[in-house]
This record gives structure tokens, C-alpha cells and sequence, in this order.
């Protein structure tokens, strides 16, 4: 396979967030005034016009306030039979006169409406859309939509295939960047299209049985390696993001090309294949322009961006669909279950690092290269935990699917003094000195196979005083079963007769951001060989436990229905648990193994659903 | 002292993007400055770009275009490996 594909979507606001201030406040002279509609409509316009300059056919995501438009509607219907273009729906773009004056709520984010209100709207909106263009829409999205909203909208209106279902890594990071006032609380999804599970959307289906019913796409196709210490906000397929983190000159943003060619490599660890999204609200081209952005730029960027993408087109190397098709290929080409993958580079920050991130339907996770490669970020969608949101939930506006590591939530590798961040690492010991691996930049290669997908981090030297080590790690996913098998292998040695130990260890906990969360309830465990178990329920009493020739040891954190288990796979191994305490809120296992040159220790590390 | 308004350009206050946080400035007409109603940064328009570009060193990349043969022979490349501090590429 050999496919890049690339949905554009436009939608017909009349009152975009970020022309409309006065009206977002309540001053209902301003509210859906002339000159705001007319305003949007042209940029709907001059966005349309832009994509179809280049040969690129959109989906117009129909609006609440646009369905009430009849200027709006006869547009999608004019750009429908002359171009093509999908006519969709979305969740986004609600207000105006008459949703006030129904639903009385000055509410813009659909997800976060109470359960009534959001069946509501689906039926008034979807109703709306037939009755403006007789049928149903078969694409819709929002910021973000649960699996209960997915569900019951398959059910009302089976046709829907496709759905922008979140925003990648939008999450505590962006509300920040945001002043703390913008309520996309969204970490933990694919960063790529997926099929969503019906327990959880932002968890990759397990099989048919668990399988939604649509194909979910993110909001936009994110940089991987930018998202993880920045707000996904400025570093997307969106030229005006680029524009908001400054990482532009004049009207020049190359890193806008960057990200397309990145994700056209994509196709080399996903089989052949790799999508973008391009999605850019019209409230990011207005004429007033973008904070220090005037209109020029931000028309320009539009233009170059989009010119790129028909160049691509020309040169046939990229496919350009609607939501609804690519929908339709996505289910004839991919598996319900299908695994993602991306070692990523960066071509912003002048670096050499790169990241991998992997998931599947029982967990997505993120490798830091330039920390060893140790494991940063871990949501165990094995779990498939039911986090309903929106007013009247336990979750609330925290959309987010939890993690059990996050090294910049949780410390990671540097701590101020004290206690152990949250990170999946190894230790190599000698003679009293120790060196975490996650000290040790490194970059990857790639491989896959039949059932596999493998990221080879290439080898560290560690530095002791009288010897040098170098070591060599691996990760091999075990497609869609949950288990990762890690392998460290002494592949050089100053003093060939030398032993060095690893400890191969995980510091765990859960939440969805940075405060720590309780883990009064999480149990611990040595398995020894046979079979027996040296356990403890958590209490931040500092206990710890070790034993030689462990079977296993593991740990459950039941407030995200999670147990986590390591295994030694190649000899005899030390195991031991560490509780933690209050200052120190995690939770570690680890696996101790002596090694000399050219052997390695290999531990399969799993995560599955506790009940 | 005079009401602060949206400057004829809606700067963000360029303290606040150092610590990732995008937060209009406010101008003061009288005084001809801008301000920073969240943290204690004021200043004209002339420290205002000046700091943007100090906040742009944090791209050294940002005019380089790395294309997709680029992107892939860095997949060939040994990169850095090691737990001594390696230069920063230039």
C-alpha cells in the first residue's frame, strides 16, 4: 500500500469564537449581527474557493446556526453539485439567536452539554439537516464526542460513518496555554484516524463486538514530537497554530511543509498509509487578523498551505476524499483494530531528537528517544474504562482518557530532591554507581512483521568510573495483545570479564493531569516461582519487598481498572515492589538481572483490564 | 489613569508565551504602554517584537524545510548516544 490521504474540512460558522467576543459575552445587540454572518460566510467562502483552486474537494460541516441559514445552505448545495464537496455535519458552531432562544444556555461546547441537551440537539440538528437537504448527514464531529454520544447517535442514525471525535493532546497543556479557560480536556486518543471502542471513543476498538460503528479522525494532524512539552495549539496541519507559536517569519512558515512531508513518512510504520486532517475554523481568518497576525498572512498561509497540498495531488502523491469516503476506504483497507505507529522526528527545534508513539486497542504509548528511550506516557486502553463527560458526569469538562505514566505530569526522570517521577526506565548498575538509561540520548529504527511492530533504540554507552558499557534496547509490540517485550542487551563491554546489573522497573500511578491523585486502594505484588505472593495494599507507608527468582511481579491500579505485570523472559530475575509515600506518589515494580557482554535481559511488560 | 484598551495590534503578552501561556496586553494611551494584566511585565511596542524574537530562538529550524527524503534518511542516521552532555547541533 502506498497512500497518503487528506480530508479539508470547512464549515460555515456565522459566529465564530474568536470574531464574535462581544457576542460570546452576552451583549445581544452583537449577537449573529449582519456584519459578523457576513463576515464568516465570505471566509467560508474564501476557503472554498481556496481548496478548489488547488483541485481539493472538502467537506462542509453544516453548523447549527448554518442550517438556519439559508444563504449557508443553498452555498453547500452550490458547492455539492459543482464540486463534489461532502456535505456534513458538526457539533461545533452552535450558537446563534435561535439556539439561545431554545436551549437557553450560552453553552459552545456540545460535549460538555447535560445528556438531555445533547440528544436534543442531535435530533434537532440532524432533523434540521434533512429537512434543508433530504437526507442525513453521514459525517459529523466535534472537539470531542464519548462513546455514550457515538453510541446513541449510531443507533438514532445508523448512516453516520465517520465522526471528528477529538483533538490529539489537547489537553492540560492547552488549557494552559489558554489562560485556563479552554475546556478542551482531551489527552489520551489516537493521533491518527482509528475505529473507536463503544466502551471508550478515545480507546481503539478491541474487535467487531466492540467496534462503534464509525471511523473517528483528531481534529487536525498534530506534530508528535512538539505535543508532548508544548500545547498542541501551535504545532498542527493548521498554518494560523503555526502562526500563534511565532514559528514563522514574515509570511514564511516552512514547518507547515514539514509537517506534511513528516506525515507522508508516516506511511513507512503504518503500512503503506498515512492521513491528515486539515481543519481551520473561520474565526482563524478573519479580517480583523490574529492577535499580531494581520489578515494578509493569515490568507496567505491558507493559500500556501493548501497550494502544497494540490502540488502534492498533481504529482499523485496525495489522495484527497471527503469525510464520508475516506470513511468508506478506511473500512475496506484497515482493520478494526488496527494498530498505529510513528517514530518522529523534529524539524522545529534544531534538535536531533525523535519520539515513538504506538498504540492499539489495549494501550497507546509514548518512547522518549532522547531519554534511552525510556517509556514517558502510558493509557491503558486495555482498560476500556467508561468516562462519560459533560455536566451532570463524574468527569465532567476532564475528557481525558488517564494515563499510569506521564513523565511531565508526574516528574519523569527528574525529581527536585526527592522521591521518583512516573516513567518506564532502566537502571544499570557497577560497583555502587547507577545510571538511569533515561540520561542516555539515542535515536530508533524501525522494523515490523507478522504480528509486530518494533522500535530499536540504537545503543548508549554508559560511563562508570574504570568501564564503559554499551547497551542496546529494544521494544516489540505484540499487536493488540497488551504485552511489550523489552530487551536489554550488553553489546559492548570495556572489560569484557565485567557484570553489570539492569533494573528494568516501572513508576506508575494514574490521573489525567498534574496534581497526584489517590492511590490508596493500588495493591503490589512479588510472585515468586512458585506461584505464591508477597502483596501489600497501598498506604504511603514506604514498604518495599524483594525476592530472587521471581515469577512476576506486578501492580493494579483499580481506579483505572488496571493491572500492570513484568516477566522475566531469559533467566533468573530479582524482583521487587517499592509503595512510595506521600511525597513520592507513585508506585514501582521492577526486575534485577546481572549481565555480562552479549547477554541481555528481556522482560515482557503487560497491561490488562482488572476487574 | 487611563482605561487600558486593545492596542491598534493585539500583542500577547510576550512574559506570559515564555511560560506558554497566551494572554492579551492591554495599552495604556496616557502612558504609552502596553501591560500585562496577569504578570508584572509592561513595555512599548519595540520590547515587545524584541522579546518575540528572543522567543523564536526556541526554533532554530524554523526557516529550514526538511523534506520527506530528509525526514527519511534520518532514520539512517546514528544520532547521539550517550550519558555525557553532547553539543548542541549548530
Amino acid at each position: 500500500m502506498d497512500k497518503f490521504i487528506l480530508n479539508v474540512v470547512h464549515r460555515p460558522e456565522l459566529m465564530p469564537e474568536y470574531i464574535n467576543a462581544d457576542a460570546q459575552a452576552g451583549k445581544a445587540e452583537e449577537f449573529g449581527g449582519k456584519k459578523v454572518v457576513g463576515e464568516s460566510l465570505d471566509i467560508f467562502r474564501l476557503q472554498q474557493d481556496i481548496a478548489h483552486a488547488n483541485g481539493i474537494k472538502c467537506t462542509i460541516q453544516m453548523t447549527y446556526a448554518s442550517l438556519y441559514s439559508d444563504e449557508a445552505i443553498q452555498l453547500a448545495k452550490d458547492y455539492h453539485k459543482q464540486y463534489g464537496d461532502e456535505i456534513g455535519h458538526t457539533f461545533l458552531g452552535v450558537q446563534c439567536d435561535r439556539f439561545r432562544a431554545t436551549y437557553g444556555s450560552r453553552e459552545l461546547a456540545m460535549w460538555l452539554f447535560p445528556w438531555d441537551l445533547k440528544v436534543r440537539l442531535v435530533h434537532d440538528s440532524f432533523e434540521r439537516f434533512k429537512e434543508a437537504f433530504g437526507f442525513y448527514p453521514t459525517s459529523t464531529g466535534s472537539y470531542f464526542l464519548d462513546a455514550e454520544l457515538i453510541n446513541y447517535i449510531k443507533e438514532k442514525y445508523p448512516g453516520v460513518k465517520i465522526a471528528v471525535a477529538a483533538c490529539f493532546e489537547e489537553g492540560p497543556k492547552v488549557f494552559r496555554h489558554t489562560n485556563n479557560t479552554w475546556y478542551t480536556l482531551l489527552d489520551g486518543g489516537p493521533w491518527t484516524a482509528w475505529v473507536p471502542s463503544k466502551a471508550c471513543s478515545h480507546a481503539i476498538a478491541e474487535n467487531a463486538a466492540d467496534d462503534a460503528g464509525i471511523v473517528a479522525v483528531p481534529h487536525l494532524s498534530r506534530d508528535l514530537l512538539g505535543v508532548m512539552d508544548n500545547p498542541g495549539d501551535m504545532f498542527g496541519t493548521h498554518p494560523q497554530n503555526i502562526i500563534r507559536g511565532l514559528a514563522y517569519e514574515d509570511d514564511r512558515l516552512p514547518f507547515m511543509y514539514n509537517l506534511v512531508d513528516q506525515y507522508q513518512v508516516m506511511k513507512r510504520y503504518n503500512k503503506g498509509f498515512s492521513y491528515n486532517l486539515v481543519y481551520v475554523g473561520p474565526g482563524w481568518m478573519g479580517k480583523a487578523g490574529r492577535w499580531e497576525c494581520p489578515y494578509r498572512i493569515l490568507k496567505k498561509s491558507y493559500e500556501d498551505f493548501l497550494a502544497y497540498y494540490g502540488q502534492l495531488k498533481r504529482e499523485g502523491k496525495v489522495t484527497v476524499m471527503t469525510m464520508t469516503e475516506f470513511a468508506d476506504w478506511y473500512r475496506a483497507n484497515k482493520a478494526v483494530n488496527e494498530p498505529i505507529c510513528a517514530l518522529w522526528k523534529d524539524t522545529i527545534f534544531g534538535t536531533k531528537n525523535q519520539c515513538f508513539w504506538y498504540a492499539d486497542s489495549r494501550f497507546r504509548v509514548q518512547i522518549d528517544l532522547k531519554l534511552g528511550g525510556a517509556i514517558t506516557d502510558i493509557r491503558p486502553y486495555a482498560s476500556k474504562l467508561k468516562r462519560p463527560c459533560g455536566a451532570g458526569t463524574p468527569a465532567n469538562q476532564d475528557a481525558s482518557y488517564p494515563f499510569i505514566v506521564h513523565a511531565r505530569y508526574r516528574g519523569g526522570p527528574f525529581t527536585h530532591y526527592a522521591g521518583e517521577g512516573a516513567i518506564k526506565s532502566a537502571k544499570v548498575r557497577f560497583h555502587g554507581e547507577e545510571v538511569d538509561l533515561s540520561a542516555c540520548r539515542s535515536t530508533g529504527r524501525y522494523e515490523e512483521g507478522d504480528g509486530y511492530r518494533k522500535l530499536i533504540v540504537r545503543p548508549v554507552t554508559v560511563e562508570f568510573r574504570g568501564l564503559e558499557v554499551r547497551i542496546e534496547t529494544s521494544y516489540t509490540f505484540r499487536e493488540n495483545t497488551g504485552t511489550i517485550d523489552i530487551a536489554r542487551k550488553i553489546v559492548g563491554l570495556t572489560d569484557p570479564t565485567a557484570k553489570v546489573e539492569i533494573d528494568e522497573f516501572i513508576t506508575a500511578c494514574w490521573g489525567t493531569r498534574e496534581y497526584p491523585e489517590d492511590l490508596t486502594g493500588c495493591t503490589l505484588a512479588v510472585i515468586h516461582d512458585d506461584g505464591t505472593r508477597h502483596a501489600i495494599d497501598y498506604a504511603y507507608r514506604c514498604r518495599e519487598h524483594s525476592a530472587e527468582a521471581v515469577a512476576a511481579v506486578e501492580a493494579v491500579i483499580p481506579m483505572v481498572h488496571t493491572r500492570i505485570r513484568m516477566t522475566p523472559q531469559t533467566g533468573p530475575c530479582k524482583g521487587y515492589y517499592e509503595e512510595g509515600y506521600s511525597f513520592a506518589p507513585n508506585l514501582k515494580i521492577g526486575l534485577c538481572r546481572e549481565l555480562g557482554l552479549n547477554e541481555e535481559l528481556v522482560t515482557t511488560f503487560s497491561i490488562e483490564r482488572a476487574a | 489613569m487611563a482605561q487600558g484598551r486593545t492596542g491598534k495590534i493585539n500583542y500577547r503578552c510576550p512574559q506570559c508565551l515564555f511560560r506558554t501561556i497566551d494572554y492579551d496586553l492591554l495599552y495604556d494611551r496616557d502612558a504609552d504602554q502596553y501591560y500585562c494584566r496577569r504578570c508584572n511585565w509592561e513595555g512599548d511596542e519595540m520590547a515587545i517584537l524584541a522579546l518575540y524574537r528572543v522567543y523564536k530562538q526556541q526554533y532554530p529550524d524554523m526557516l529550514k524545510r526538511w523534506t520527506v527524503v530528509e525526514i527519511l534518511a534520518k532514520d539512517e542516521e546514528p544520532g547521539t548516544t550517550g550519558n555525557t552532555p553532547n553539543p548542541r547541533p549548530s
